[in-house]
């Protein structure tokens, strides 16, 4: 009896959240695709096939063997693809990760510190912003080089200051309210105050700012990775496969749009999944933007 | 309220500064040497020093700082390295384009983006919704040189109804519009509508529709009101995104703007002329938060002392 | 004296014969002007490298060269099969190894009606060796003296045999005198003697220039304007050339040919370029120091699936460091691809499962990218690890600098028609102290003596030290390129010129 009824409640439950189930199962299916494409595709995304150069989709004038075609060095497509999704992936939600924890600690420290200690991190995240994030890119990169840690450095480095304002600003709004006072007066260290009471309050606008961070982070990885700045070739990232198929729009469209429409369905997932958990956690965080 | 006022234009100055030095060091610091970009590959290493001793590069970096603050005090943002030219010359000469190419975008964006927002919401949850939600992803996470190829060789390649690049006549200006305002728009089109579903939900909504308050007068005078601050927000902080976003529309469209400028002038090690673009567009960005903000405080009294 | 006076209704006869006489001059101005051509419509063309600069002496861009080539004249010129002809200078002739003497053009003005004349010579040459700001000015660092020699001659003396000096001046225009008073002032609307003149220009976006009326040539130009825009996205580029906006587009590759071929009003001419592609190697470190190896990467490289594959046929194999046309082309036995070979050299070298790293310039050439790519997959083959470094150009200059790479895709366009400088550069140890750390006494020795005005001797010293260079794979040769243009069909006379440069002064519109 047990089992169909949990089935049951699961699917009613995803009937009544049907952007978070939606964002969620693309999101899934990509993440699934990418980390199985071994299984998903037997063709190698490295090593280069000169004669089948530049072969169009299937249905478009190719064959089947490549389903999305082929790029300007023979290598499938949807192999490069699904390939590139570990590493993009991978770099968004390691950047994700490292922005909102630093977004976080920094955002307490603004916060519950006050004053000086305030001031002066929210100056250091006004000039941040007022600086574009090619030039810190190119920056960072030129000096340290190109590698994926690098790359995740510069990520982070563009999202912790929305984590740190968002939290700055609940933490200022909780703070005067009557338990965080009663806490402290009964004798609680500063520390266990955040970490007991404060900490549990800005879980729900974390998730939602880290959901549609996400898809700014691929999107800025994809960029980076464009401008040559992220993952060296031959690996294959979304990003480098746009930037390779820049030069053939004209005459192999498929190149660049492969990529392009990849990341708007991360995207897409990511978002509809943000806005589902918003929904679900707390509806007053809507005009939080990401 | 002075006080605010005076604490706030004190910050924005302390955040210029603070963006000049760091212009000023990072362009310094990184590896890669302006002689040596501008010299072909078959210069001498004699002529690689003397040029760079010409160009001023070989004092420490406090007096070059210090020369470049007393210049700038006069107006005066140095000489271009590549060009050869006043560095705000070939600066202002692109600022019309990008002028133009911006406030073409950004009327696009509140246009089409507010519209569809409100297209949205009213219709929540039908096909023209989902259809819409589809629409501002694809906006949002489709590369702009892709859109914008894609643009030029429908429009201008194979209808010929447009012009394919550069900044002719009027016409010039859609093409790379619409490319540049695609992300902008699908931001301001899903922050519009969650605005307005939030408020079409509330109390004094229903009040007006029980009332008999024809649909569209309650959407367009009570709704829109109030969901236009977080919008307007957002739409200051895209002007700065615009601004950086251009980069690769301009390289697309052959678009002589600002952003092009930059991102070669970076490329190039031309210090003068990035530190005077990135000093003019963080004054830009600075200042329009400035107004914002002040302007925040009018509408909205609560908010001055936070 | 009784007062004469015509009758206003009757032609007197000496109105009669004026007024003939006008008519018939005004009969024979058709059949002079059809000796100058009639000029009509307008050409704009697309090109991929920004200009920077209007001043002749102050850049070493290609597609400068050819726009500046248009308001300037220079002393030579030299024509698509690397010919050196007269320009602004009749004859030039050296006096000894390190004396040249130039007899100049009579009867040319600048585009303000001042004449030309020695001391424009006089004064350019000077300007661009002694103001060591200006770009150009290191090659020039050889000049002793610039003397008038007349009104119509110079004679310039070096302080080393200079016999390249022909080659290296085709590229530098004759500036005015004046010019010298005010050079800002000069170069923002800037004289020369050239077939057009200067209209208007924004910086590194493009140029407009009118045609020169009185041109020394006659019947050039065969345009009323030209307009030069500079658009180094290649699809934007062909976009303009096929909705007929731009009439001729450089810079085309491969796999765009058959796309413009197929586009109604536009044909495509392709012309061996005298560019070498090629990657260097840090010769100053282990492990690309040692011979075998070098020689083991070039058998494992397939030029031919290379030219075939990727350029689709446009490109050449290369049997010489210098390309065909120039002084110093030879036939030396070609680069095999022989992967097998390469595995024993490794193996009796001991050389197993090597890793060497190769920088390249982001976006600098077409195709690298892709190239590099293959090749890795190549030297995979026989198990050579190739790491690939796509930097932005100035971390990837920096890092050939400092000599932390162990190759390095490069590339040579022997834009003076004269491998000298490419010699000088690559293959001395003071040249190539910063960049391959080539170090051959003998080669250098050559090199020096290469340096004659004798044309016989250079072409001696040049095949023997490119014989040593080749057998030691100081460089792997990859290709020469193929220069490649759009053209729409309405222009006519159009030139493909294998250095790249797009010339219009002799081409018409219909």
């Amino acid at each position: 009896m047990a089992p169909r009824e949990d089935t049951g409640a699961l699917r009613r439950w995803g009937q009544r959240h049907p952007t978070m189930t939606i964002g969620g199962m693309l999101l899934g299916l990509v993440v699934l695709a990418s980390l199985f494409a071994p299984a998903v595709t037997h063709h190698d995304p490295i090593k280069p096939s000169f004669s089948q150069r530049l072969s169009p989709p299937w249905g478009l004038g190719g064959t089947r063997a490549h389903v999305l075609g082929t790029d300007n060095l023979g290598r499938d497509i949807l192999s490069r693809l699904l390939y590139s999704g570990r590493v993009s992936l991978a770099l968004a939600v390691a950047a994700v990760t490292i922005a909102g924890i630093v977004g976080v600690v920094v955002g307490l420290a603004a916060s519950w510190g006050g004053g000086t200690a305030d001031a002066v991190i929210m100056r250091v995240a006004d000039v941040q912003l007022a600086f574009p994030v090619i030039m810190l890119a190119i920056a960072i990169v030129a000096v340290v080089g190109t590698n994926p840690l690098t790359l995740v450095g510069v990520l982070a480095l563009s999202g912790w200051v929305l984590y740190a304002r968002t939290i700055r600003a609940h933490v200022l709004t909780i703070r005067g309210l009557d338990y965080i006072d009663a806490a402290a007066m009964l004798g609680a260290s500063d520390l266990r105050v955040i970490l007991r009471h404060v900490l549990p309050n800005t879980v729900a606008p974390i998730l939602v700012i880290g959901s549609s961070q996400f898809a700014t982070m691929v999107l800025l990885e994809s960029g980076l990775s464009f401008l040559g700045l992220g993952i060296q070739a031959p690996l294959p990232s979304w990003g480098s496969m746009l930037a390779e198929g820049r030069d053939y729009l004209s005459n192999a469209w498929w190149l660049a749009t492969a990529p392009g429409l990849m990341i708007a369905l991360v995207v897409l997932g990511a978002n509809l999944l943000g806005d589902g958990l918003r929904d679900l956690l707390d509806p007053t965080l809507r005009n939080v933007e990401g | 309220m002075k006080t605010y006022i005076l604490r706030r234009v004190a910050q924005s100055a302390l955040t210029l500064l603070g963006v000049s030095v760091l212009v000023f060091v990072i362009l310094r610091v990184l590896p890669g040497d302006p002689a040596r970009m501008l010299l072909p590959d078959g210069a001498p290493e004699s002529a690689v020093a003397e040029l760079n001793r010409q160009l001023g590069l070989r004092e420490p970096l406090i007096v070059q700082y210090g020369l470049f603050l007393r210049s700038v005090a006069h107006g005066d943002f140095g000489q271009s390295f590549q060009y050869r030219a006043p560095a705000l010359r070939v600066v202002l000469e692109r600022l019309p384009a990008t002028v133009q190419l911006t406030v073409a975008a950004m009327l696009v964006t509140i246009a089409a983006g507010v519209s569809l927002g409100i297209g949205t919401a009213v219709r929540r949850g039908t096909r023209y919704d989902v259809a819409g939600t589809i629409l501002a992803v694809l906006g949002q996470s489709l590369p702009n040189f892709w859109l914008g190829i894609m643009l030029i060789l429908l429009f201008g390649v194979a209808l010929r109804w447009l012009p394919t690049s550069g900044f002719a006549c009027w016409t010039s200006l859609v093409l790379p519009a619409v490319t540049l305002a695609a992300f902008p728009t699908a931001l301001v089109a899903r922050l519009t509508r969650s605005s307005m579903l939030e408020i079409l939900n509330r109390d004094y909504i229903r009040t007006g529709r029980a009332k008999g308050l024809a649909e569209r007068s309650v959407v367009l005078r009570h709704a829109l009101r109030n969901a236009a601050i977080p919008v307007l927000t957002v739409i200051g902080l895209q002007i700065g995104a615009l601004l950086g976003g251009a980069v690769i529309t301009e390289s697309v469209f052959a678009w002589p703007g600002m952003g092009k400028l930059i991102v070669d002038a970076i490329f190039f090690r031309d210090f003068p002329v990035v530190q005077t673009v990135l000093i003019l567009s963080a004054t830009v960005f600075v200042g329009i938060n400035l107004l914002v903000d002040l302007f925040y405080t009018v509408i909205d009294p609560r908010i001055r002392y936070s | 004296m009784r007062e004469q006076h015509s009758r206003p209704d009757q032609l007197g006869r000496r109105d009669f014969l004026a007024v003939s006489g006008a008519a018939l001059a005004l009969a024979s101005a058709p059949a002079l002007a059809a000796g100058q051509a009639k000029r009509s419509g307008e050409i704009a063309a697309g090109l991929s490298e920004r200009m920077l600069t209007l001043d002749p002496a102050n850049h070493y861009s290609i597609s400068t060269t050819s726009v500046l080539r248009h308001l300037f004249d220079p002393l030579i010129d030299v024509t698509n099969d690397s010919k050196f002809v007269p320009a602004l200078a009749e004859t030039w002739r050296p006096v000894n190894n390190t004396t040249w003497r130039f007899t100049l053009r009579k009867g040319v003005t600048f585009h303000d009606g001042t004449p030309f004349n020695a001391d424009s010579v006089v004064f350019t040459l000077k300007r661009v060796q002694s103001n060591t700001k200006l770009i150009k000015s290191f090659v020039y660092q050889d000049i002793e003296s610039v003397e008038k020699d007349g009104d119509y001659g110079v004679i310039v003396t070096s302080k080393r045999p200079f016999g390249s000096l022909p080659a290296h001046l085709t590229m530098l225009g004759m500036l005015p005198a004046s010019a010298g008073k005010n050079e800002e002032a000069f170069f923002q609307k800037p004289i020369g003697t050239g077939p057009f003149r200067f209209a208007s220009w924004t910086h590194g976006d493009q140029i407009a220039m009118t045609a020169n009326p009185t041109y020394w040539k006659p019947g050039i130009p065969k345009v009323e304007k030209v307009t030069f825009r500079f658009i180094p996205e290649l699809s934007t580029r062909t976009a303009a050339l096929r909705a007929g906006e731009l009439q001729v587009i450089d810079r085309v590759t491969p796999d765009l040919v058959e796309t413009l071929k197929g586009t109604r009003g536009v044909k495509v001419l392709d012309v061996p370029a005298i560019e070498a592609q090629r990657w260097i190697f840090q010769l100053g470190k282990e492990p690309v120091k040692d011979q075998r190896l070098r020689q083991a990467i070039s058998l494992a490289i397939d030029r031919g699936v290379i030219i075939k594959e990727l350029l689709r046929g446009y490109g050449r194999p290369v049997d010489s460091p210098v390309p065909p046309g120039l002084i110093g082309h030879m036939t030396l036995p070609p680069k095999v691809y022989d992967p097998e070979k390469a595995r024993q050299i490794l193996k009796q070298a001991g050389y197993s499962n090597v890793s060497v790293d190769i920088v390249l310039m982001k976006d600098f050439y077409p195709k690298q990218l892709e190239i590099t790519q293959a090749v890795a997959a190549m030297l995979g083959d026989v198990g050579i690890k190739l790491n690939i470094k796509n930097l932005e150009i100035a971390s990837a200059r920096e890092q050939r600098t400092a000599g932390t790479y162990d190759l390095f895709f490069s590339g040579w366009a022997h834009m003076p028609h004269d491998p000298d400088w490419y010699f000088g550069q690559w293959f001395t140890k003071a040249g190539s102290e910063k960049l391959t750390r080539y170090a051959n006494p003998r080669v250098e020795q050559l090199i020096a003596e290469g340096r004659v005005p004798d044309a016989k001797v250079r072409q001696a010293k040049y095949e023997e030290l490119e014989r040593i260079v080749w057998d030691e794979d100081a460089e792997i040769w990859l290709y020469y390129t193929v220069a490649i243009y759009g053209v729409s069909d309405r222009l006519r006379n159009f030139e493909a010129r294998r250095d790249y440069y797009v010339l219009l002064s002799d081409v018409s519109i219909v």
